[in-house]
């Protein structure tokens, strides 16, 4: 489902070169849900960018689905970012102006779905995420885990088979956070969705199948049985 | 679409900007148009003249300014060709009554050819006279157009006063032009009297001022324009009625030249306005950018977004900017038409500016390509972005190491080029794309440059205020690309600025060493109330009586006018050169000065002005033809002086030979010396009291008649005043809007400065300082690129607009004064943004990680 | 002499032509020279009058003679002249003064259409007719006003330049006087001039009333001679450009 093959990500500042990522290797089959735990600057974020396309590893191959995303250009990556993979993340990043319903429906719009349809899908999916009463507030209305569970709405809206989620929790109360995970599983559940999240929360980590360790840029350890 | 939307909501949220931003594009726009339609309407108004005079004339004889005996018409009725021939003389007459102005009077042969006009004065259709004898008999008969009698309560029997070479005499009113060609002319200020009572009014002798010729049937324009010529001989000029209308624009060419100028400087701030504003808009929608990629929206939906945004500002702007330029086109046409009047003694009545719908389209059009083009790089800039950068909240700007090095050498290049076109020397085509290169070589440079400045500003901001000042400096050293935009639009308008004024200054030295070598008589006796102006013209004898006044040294006779020579005017002075040797002792640019005189008074020679030698490509020894009704006159150029009397160009020969060869002794300025010890007003009144009866005089003091040159040459140089507000108002908006992004970019730096003790008041300092760290930037840059562009203006006066070559003194005086404008302007426009950066939230500032 | 032969004669005599019809009226009226004061009486189309009154002198006879008309009255226009040179072979040349600019100009060849000063009259109609210009047919006899009169038509020759295409003449056969004359170009009736009072002055008859009508503009113009004088001593340098411009 998803491949990586020796991914090297360095960052260049004109002076000064960052390595990120050190020849990163895994693969991670239809369903799973694996955390991607590590300590701050340890690349976890980076790993999770490559994969959901937003950025190109310097060396190496991510294979999503069959699909090599190196031989993609720019529009390719953005169509398939836009099909396969549903992003969560720690900030939400809602659009302030917008209505939830318009919030999650926003990616069908860009995907050129009928208005009424892609309004349609965005009203089942708030109903997915309990927030049926919430169709028409505005993202500054809602607490920050209703915000979170509108951007995972979003992030479905598309029925990915895919869903990265970057520290879902990390800007929520312990509470509201337990509820957010709980939703995630949930969803994935009954939708099947692979599901990948970075965390620094040990709770979090626990509750997925599986655990990617990262470590100065490195995969140290991996809980799934015959690593790599 | 519901991308839209977000454009909605950004704009409601910055109505402002958004105002700013269409402002910038009507600007543009606005005087594009107004200085297109102006330009267009003193034009048409002298074409609707000329045509609604000339009615049938297919062809037009004259002489220039000076006109041309009766007998010259019977030899023109005698060329087979002709039909019919009708003498003519026009002059602008100053009416009495208030708010009318001028009005063009036309002295036909009333009991000659009607065939020619339009008009017809007998049928009654046309015109009402109630008596044609009547009319003819009492030489104070005028018909006027029944626009003007309406306006100004006429009737048959109406008298108007006019004024005239005796002084302002009464006419009565005894006819009334109904509408058509005719009452079309001159904005309706027309007026027709007979030629020879027109005659006797403005003491013009027994001359026509040109004869209007119909061709019999079957006869070419070329055909009868040849055998005229054959039949006339040199000294005149046989055209079809149109060609005066090139004459005119030749005039107004150089002006042109100068609104264009301008309307294009306002095209290209209202470019930097739009570009500034949408860089802005993209570095604070960063984040919404970011989130609509990572979404899946496409680099090319995103840049749709930001251009879409962009045509809708360009059509609104351009729209509102196409009406106003409209509206304001009447009052610079206005304003035009009286400048003209003043320099060049050439009077219009500018009614009304045609709005002229293709025109006014072309326009917006332009101003929504503009617009677009302006937000061109913004546009691809956002649909860059970086989602993970974007959605990281952090710092974001670098100047990549090879994009550096591909603009120095992209500069150099350019510069190269500039300099080779330079050398390269005559043609003007090279010269101009040189001094394109040159601009485009310091725009290149100027990210670049700046970092270096900011850098070497770093220390002294520094020792200012260790804390505020070298932030400021870091703020700019780290983020080029931010401020080189404004940078960028201060440099050029202060370059234009300095290159204007710098070649004002130079003109007005000229102009003030001219005015006091030449221009050096006690008195001028002139029956023009405008020194530039050659309506009226007095006999001879005028000068003699002045001799006779006690106190008076010399008396110098002057007749100007202006003649065609090869198809442009250019004007003729005929002056008594012996006795100018005495009084202007001025060194020549080319010639030997006592030699050059003695060739002119002995009528062997001429002294030309610079600009027609260098307009013309002659030089000292040349041989210049001149056409006078007595023929060729060949006079070799004895030498060249610098001389601002017209712009086309001056020849100066002596009175002898022009009484000679022109048959003709009127005089138009009297140059009175005194003897030491004599009082200007003594003489003054003697004169007016001896020679002004039955007469219209004036008489000037020296200095009267110097400010009155130097306020014409104010006027002419107002233009630098307007570029420097508009590199003002550039300045303000840039900084505004540059200090915002910066503002938005550092807001985790200025939170950390408030959350370990820094004091509102600090954080204000270092706004405060990186505005006027700006200014200086912008300031050093702009007298730099300003002194090379000075260089170029100056070239092009020589080689292009008037012929004359001046000398390059950088207007020391003129930065000085910008210095503290421009940094002023820079820490007013810093103040709300400062506002802005204290009163944000503490909390939300450093959440930014 | 028989019946027959007296019808014959007076036949012959009366069987004149047309051309010689009109040779014998200007005959008739030849004089050395001519002087009169006439009153010109202008009435426009909506009965506006206006007087004016002049002074005529003319030497020489039909075709080649030289004439000066002087206005007198109103005061506007005292002293304006007029000098008319008539050509036999030609057309004639005019010229006038103004005494306030103290200028003669020339009139224009080609208009001599125009109409004199805002009388019906235009300078053609003041220029006398030399019969040699004219072609002319007898189209018969007609009664005008009261008078019997021969009718001819008249058509310019191409050496003379004239508005009209032909005119229509009405001799009477009493004396040989002008009793009409109308004018057209082509189809159309341009002008009408009457000749009424006639009277016999120094045994020419002359008549002292002329009226012409301007049928386009709706307008008359009647001028009256008064003191009318023959063969008063003139000379030929009465009627030069210096002497117009001499007040008289």
């Amino acid at each position: 489902m998803i491949e990586l093959r020796r991914v090297w990500k360095v960052y260049s500042n004109g002076r000064r070169e960052v390595v990120a990522l050190r020849e990163v290797s895994f693969r991670i089959g239809r369903g799973e849900t694996v955390a991607i735990v590590g300590p701050s600057g340890s690349g976890k974020s980076t790993l999770l960018n490559l994969i959901g396309g937003l950025d190109r590893p310097s060396q190496g191959e991510i294979v999503i689905e069959g699909r090599s995303l190196g031989e993609l250009d720019d529009d390719e990556l953005t169509r398939l970012r836009r099909e396969k993979i549903g992003f969560v993340f720690q900030f939400f990043h809602l659009l302030p102006t917008l209505t939830c319903v318009e919030n999650v429906a926003l990616p069908l719009h860009l995907a050129g779905w009928d208005r009424r349809q892609a309004q349609q899908r965005a009203r089942e999916l708030l109903g997915l995420v309990g927030l049926s009463g919430r169709l028409d507030h505005l993202p500054d209305e809602l607490s920050g885990g209703e915000r979170q569970r509108v951007a995972i709405a979003r992030a479905l809206a598309a029925h990915p088979p895919i869903l990265l989620a970057d520290e879902p929790t990390g800007n929520l109360d312990s509470r509201t956070g337990g509820e957010i995970l709980a939703l995630l599983h949930e969803l994935h559940e009954r939708l099947g969705t692979t599901l990948l999240i970075v965390t620094h929360d040990a709770q979090v980590a626990a509750s997925c199948a599986r655990t990617l360790t990262l470590r100065d840029g490195q995969i140290v350890a991996d809980s799934a049985a015959g690593a790599p | 679409m519901l991308l839209a939307r977000l454009s909605w909501a950004y704009l409601k949220r910055h109505k402002l900007r958004w105002a700013l931003t269409v402002a910038g594009v009507a600007l543009g726009v606005a005087v594009l148009v107004a200085m297109r339609l102006a330009n267009r309407a003193v034009l048409a108004s002298f074409h609707r003249t000329v045509d609604g005079i000339a009615g049938r004339t297919e062809l037009q004889v004259h002489a220039g300014d000076l006109g041309f005996p009766e007998e010259v018409l019977e030899r023109v009725q005698a060329v087979p060709q002709v039909r019919a021939a009708a003498p003519v003389i026009e002059a602008a007459l100053d009416t009495g009554l208030p708010g009318q102005g001028y009005l063009l009077v036309i002295g036909v042969d009333m009991t000659g050819d009607r065939s020619l006009r339009d008009y017809d004065l007998e049928s009654g259709e046309e015109a009402i006279i109630e008596d044609p004898l009547v009319f003819l008999a009492q030489p104070d008969s005028i018909m006027v157009t029944r626009e003007f009698a309406q306006r100004n309560g006429l009737g048959i029997g109406s008298r108007i006063p006019l004024g005239t070479a005796q002084g302002i005499r009464w006419f009565t009113v005894r006819g009334i032009m109904r509408s058509g060609g005719l009452s079309q002319a001159f904005g309706g200020n027309l007026a027709v009297m007979d030629i020879y009572a027109l005659q006797y009014v403005l003491g013009r002798g027994r001359r026509f001022d040109r004869i209007d010729v119909a061709l019999q049937e079957g006869v070419s324009l070329a055909e009868g324009q040849r055998a005229l010529r054959e039949a006339l001989g040199p000294g005149f000029e046989v055209e079809p009625p149109a060609a005066r209308g090139r004459h005119f624009e030749a005039i107004l060419r150089s002006f042109s030249l100068t609104l264009n100028i301008t309307s294009l400087f306002a095209m290209l701030v209202g470019v930097f306005i739009i570009y500034n504003s949408f860089a802005i808009a993209v570095t604070q929608r960063r984040t919404e950018i970011g989130i609509l990629r990572a979404l899946g929206a496409t680099r090319g939906r995103i840049r749709a977004l930001f251009l879409g945004e962009a045509a809708v500002a360009g059509s609104v702007g351009s729209v509102a900017g196409a009406m106003a330029g409209w509206l304001m086109a009447r009052w610079i046409a206005g304003y035009v038409a009286r400048l003209l009047q003043e320099v060049y003694g050439v009077v219009q009545n500018v009614q009304t500016a045609p709005a002229e719908p293709g025109l006014l389209a072309a326009s917006a059009g332009l101003g929504i390509v503009v617009s677009l083009i302006a937000a061109w790089i913004p546009a691809a800039n956002a649909a860059r972005v970086d989602p993970v950068r974007a959605l990281q909240k952090g710092k974001y700007q670098v100047l990549s190491a090879g994009e550096t090095r591909a603009r120095w050498w992209l500069s150099a290049g350019a510069a190269a080029a500039a300099v080779i076109f330079l050398l390269l020397g005559r043609s003007l085509v090279l010269f101009y794309t040189g001094y394109i290169l040159a601009i485009l070589a310091a725009l290149l440079m100027t990210p670049t440059l700046a970092l270096w400045l900011a850098r070497a500003l770093r220390p002294l901001l520094a020792w200012l205020r260790p804390v505020e000042g070298a932030l400021a400096a870091d703020s700019l050293i780290q983020a080029p690309r931010r401020t080189s935009a404004t940078v960028a639009a201060l440099m050029l308008s202060l370059a234009m600025v300095i290159g204007f004024g710098g070649v004002a200054r130079s003109i007005y030295n000229s102009l003030i060493e001219w005015v006091n070598t030449t221009l050096n008589p006690d008195l001028f006796v002139t029956p023009n109330a405008e020194i530039a102006n050659r309506t009226y013209v007095m006999p001879a004898e005028v000068g003699s009586e002045i001799e006779r006044i006690p106190g008076v040294r010399q008396v110098q006779l002057v007749r100007s006018a202006r003649i065609p020579y090869r198809g442009t005017p250019v004007l003729l002075v005929a002056a008594e050169a012996g006795k100018l040797a005495q009084t202007v002792r001025r060194r020549p640019l080319e010639g030997d000065l006592d030699d050059m005189y003695r060739r002119t008074a002995a009528g062997q020679a001429t002294i030309v002005s610079e600009s027609f030698a260098r307009l013309r490509g002659l030089r000292l020894g040349d041989v210049v033809e001149l056409p006078a009704p007595k023929g060729l006159l060949r006079l070799p150029i004895a030498g060249i002086t610098r001389d601002y009397s017209d712009q086309q160009g001056t020849l100066l020969i002596d009175r002898s030979l022009y009484r000679q060869w022109w048959a003709d002794d009127s005089v138009n300025v009297i140059r009175v010396y005194l003897a030491p010890g004599a009082s200007a007003a003594e003489v003054k009144r003697q004169i007016l009291e001896r020679c002004a009866r039955g007469r219209r005089l004036f008489v000037l003091g020296n200095q009267e008649v110097r400010r009155y040159i130097f306020r014409l040459a104010d006027q002419w140089f107002s233009m630098t005043y307007n570029q420097i507000a508009v590199a003002i108002l550039v300045a303000v908006l840039g900084i505004v809007n540059t200090l915002t992004v910066s503002i938005t970019d550092r807001r985790r730096e200025l939170g950390i400065l408030q959350a370990v003790g820094g004091l509102k008041q600090q954080v204000r300092h270092t706004i405060w300082m990186e505005a006027v760290a700006i200014g200086v930037i912008g300031l050093v840059l702009g007298l730099g690129l300003g002194a090379i562009s000075l260089y170029y203006s100056l070239e092009m006066t020589r080689r292009d607009l008037a012929g004359l070559s001046l000398d390059y003194v950088f207007p020391l005086p003129l930065a000085a004064w910008l210095a503290p404008v421009i940094l002023g302007a820079a820490f007013a426009a810093s103040l709300w943004p400062a506002e802005t950066a204290v009163r944000g939230s503490l909390v939300e500032a450093l959440e930014y990680e | 002499m028989s019946k027959a032969a007296t019808l014959l004669l007076a036949a012959s005599l009366f069987a004149q032509d047309a051309r010689q019809i009109v040779e014998e009226a200007q005959r008739r009226s030849r004089a050395d020279s001519e002087r009169y004061e006439g009153t010109l009486e202008v009435i426009d189309a909506r009965g506006r009058k206006s007087l004016k009154r002049w002074v005529y002198r003319r030497l020489g006879s039909h075709g080649n003679s030289k004439a000066i008309i002087r206005f007198t009255e109103p005061a506007e226009v005292r002293g304006v002249a007029l000098l008319i040179l008539n050509h036999p072979e030609r057309a004639s040349d005019q010229w006038m003064w103004t005494p306030a600019t103290q200028r003669e100009r020339r009139i224009a060849l080609q208009d001599r259409s125009t109409r004199f000063f805002g009388t019906d009259f235009s300078f053609e109609d003041l220029e006398e007719r030399d019969v040699n210009q004219y072609d002319y047919r007898l189209l018969g006899e007609e009664t005008i006003e009261g008078a019997a009169c021969w009718k001819i038509e008249s058509r310019p020759r191409k050496t003379r330049a004239s508005q009209y295409t032909h005119s229509i003449l009405w001799i009477r056969k009493e004396n040989y006087t002008f009793a009409r004359i109308e004018n057209y170009v082509r189809e159309e009736l341009v002008r009408r001039a009457n000749y009424r009072e006639v009277h016999n002055v120094q045994r020419i008859w002359t008549p002292r009333l002329i009226e012409m009508q301007d049928l386009r503009r709706n307008s008359r113009t009647i001028l009256r001679l008064e003191k009318l004088e023959y063969n008063v001593p003139m000379k030929e340098s009465d009627f030069t450009l210096q002497a117009l411009r001499r007040e008289f």
